[in-house]
């Protein structure tokens, strides 16, 4: 691929020669898209320069069917915002070149992403900071006037009203397209959403669609980007905030209570108890969409990626266990 | 005599985890630790899928047999009606419990649905059984710790 990758680059950098591709490698995770690093060097009016790049591809199937231009949209929009975001540079939407869709952005290389990492020694001075940085950022997200960015252009806004039903409905389509086996603590879960509804948001706002440790860089200083936005959508910004803080994967760098205390003071945002609650049985819900859709997609044959035969394996049992616990009906 | 399947697995998982670290990239060591962790799961699944199948397809048979006294839509009854006196079959193959099972806990979904939420004795009885079993069906999914 470093030939191809090279001379694409060559057509859009303006080089004076060829640029050379280096240090190809493709990072580990990324299971919507195959993600992979790479430094370009090149020449341009006699001076050299080179510059670290990460490449997103479209692969045959994901855990989740996504739209590039979608995630490249929502990228670009928080460009020079209080969130940090790696800087977009192209999207491309003809296969030619590389065999399948894609986009390169700028690597930020500072950072790391591993969800375990952070709860290593090192981390027992920063781990707090960090916590509070990942709340007052999603914060920052929910406050983001979207109207007037690209975003408007590529996604269709849900009302107040009706943000909680088009993602229950979408999620109930995907779990119905894509569940090997019947599903019935799913279905027990979508008939309480359905029966439950939460009041209209509060507001429509950027939804992050997977926020939580993994999906953005952090070091000791602090959160360095924030990254994977290919679930991104508009929608009650409460779904964002019961996701990052949902059992399945919240890493306790602060307690849950400071965690909506942050949220609440950065994005001006009271709150509702009974609706953070609705948006944490739906967000087991979601995330047993996500992995039967990777099952299906590899008992297909449409991917070999092993990750998604992991997730089904070890990880929709225990996404039913939390169901359950959310409806108040675990052990 | 070969070696068991489930320990060959086993074998190969130990093998696996413990060649991760020498692979050179990012990606591969995920790659054989992702292989690592599969070969471990299957081990466990290939000696009790057959177990836990079985005890789940009898547990939801009864479920739907007390469902035939509480139901009432014609429909749903007869269907109750046709897959209790079909199941078991005699194909002891995991593919074919599955397939049972797949039938059981599909019809299981339409009567929670009927008698979830009923204010009438029979139907909350069976609602909390069914809610019983839900929970049960998780245990028996449970996987020892793979890392």
């Amino acid at each position: 691929m470093e030939s191809q990758l090279a001379t694409y680059l060559s057509e859009r950098l303006n080089s004076d020669s060829a640029v050379a591709v280096a240090n190809l490698a493709r990072i580990p995770g990324g299971a919507s898209r195959e993600t992979w690093m790479f430094d370009a060097a090149w020449t341009k009016d006699g001076d050299a320069q080179t510059a670290p790049f990460v490449l997103r591809k479209d692969p045959p199937a994901s855990l989740v069917e996504s739209d590039r231009a979608v995630e490249y949209a929502f990228y670009r929009a928080f460009q020079g915002t209080d969130v940090p975001v790696p800087g977009m540079r192209w999207l491309e939407s003809d296969s030619k070149h590389l065999g399948a869709p894609f986009f390169i952005m700028d690597r930020i290389t500072v950072g790391e992403t591993n969800v375990r990492n952070i709860s290593e020694p090192r981390y027992a001075g920063s781990k707090a900071m960090i916590g509070r940085r990942m709340f007052e950022v999603l914060g920052a997200i929910h406050s983001f006037d979207w109207r007037e960015s690209e975003i408007a252009k590529v996604v269709t806004a849900p009302t107040v009203e009706t943000a909680w039903s088009e993602q229950v409905s979408y999620w109930e389509e995907m779990i119905g397209r894509n569940e090997i086996s019947p599903q019935p603590i799913a279905r027990a879960g979508i008939r309480w959403l359905r029966n439950n509804p939460p009041p209209p948001a509060e507001r429509i706002s950027v939804v992050h669609g997977d926020y939580r440790v993994g999906n953005f860089l952090y070091s000791q200083e602090g959160i360095h980007g924030v990254l994977d936005w290919e679930m991104a959508h508009l929608g009650d910004p409460i779904e964002d905030l019961a996701w990052a803080v949902h059992e399945l994967w919240h890493r306790e760098l602060i307690p849950r209570d400071e965690c909506i205390e942050v949220y609440e003071r950065t994005s001006g945002l009271a709150v509702d108890r009974d609706v953070l609650h609705w948006w944490d049985v739906f967000t087991g819900i979601k995330a047993q969409g996500i992995w039967l859709t990777g099952a299906k997609s590899f008992n297909d044959g449409r991917s070999s990626e092993l990750i998604l035969a992991y997730a089904a394996y070890m990880l929709t049992n225990g996404t039913d266990e939390a169901i359950l616990r959310s409806l108040g009906r675990g052990a | 005599m070969k070696p068991e399947p489930q320990k060959v697995l086993f074998a190969m998982a130990g093998a696996l985890a413990m060649l991760a670290p020498e692979v050179g990239t990012a990606f591969g060591q995920q790659t054989s630790g992702l292989s690592a962790a599969l070969s471990m799961v299957l081990a466990q699944e290939w000696d009790r899928a057959a177990s836990r199948l079985v005890d789940e397809n009898v547990a939801v048979t009864g479920l739907l047999e007390r469902a035939r006294t509480v139901i009432t839509d014609e429909f749903l009854h007869a269907r109750i009606n046709d897959v209790v006196d079909r199941i078991p079959a005699t194909d002891l193959r995991v593919s074919a419990l599955q397939l049972e099972n797949d039938e059981l806990r599909r019809l299981l979904i339409e009567v929670h649905a009927a008698v979830d939420g009923v204010e009438d004795a029979a139907a909350e009885l069976l609602n909390r059984l069914i809610w019983d079993e839900l929970r049960e069906s998780t245990r028996r999914r449970h996987m020892a710790a793979v890392r």
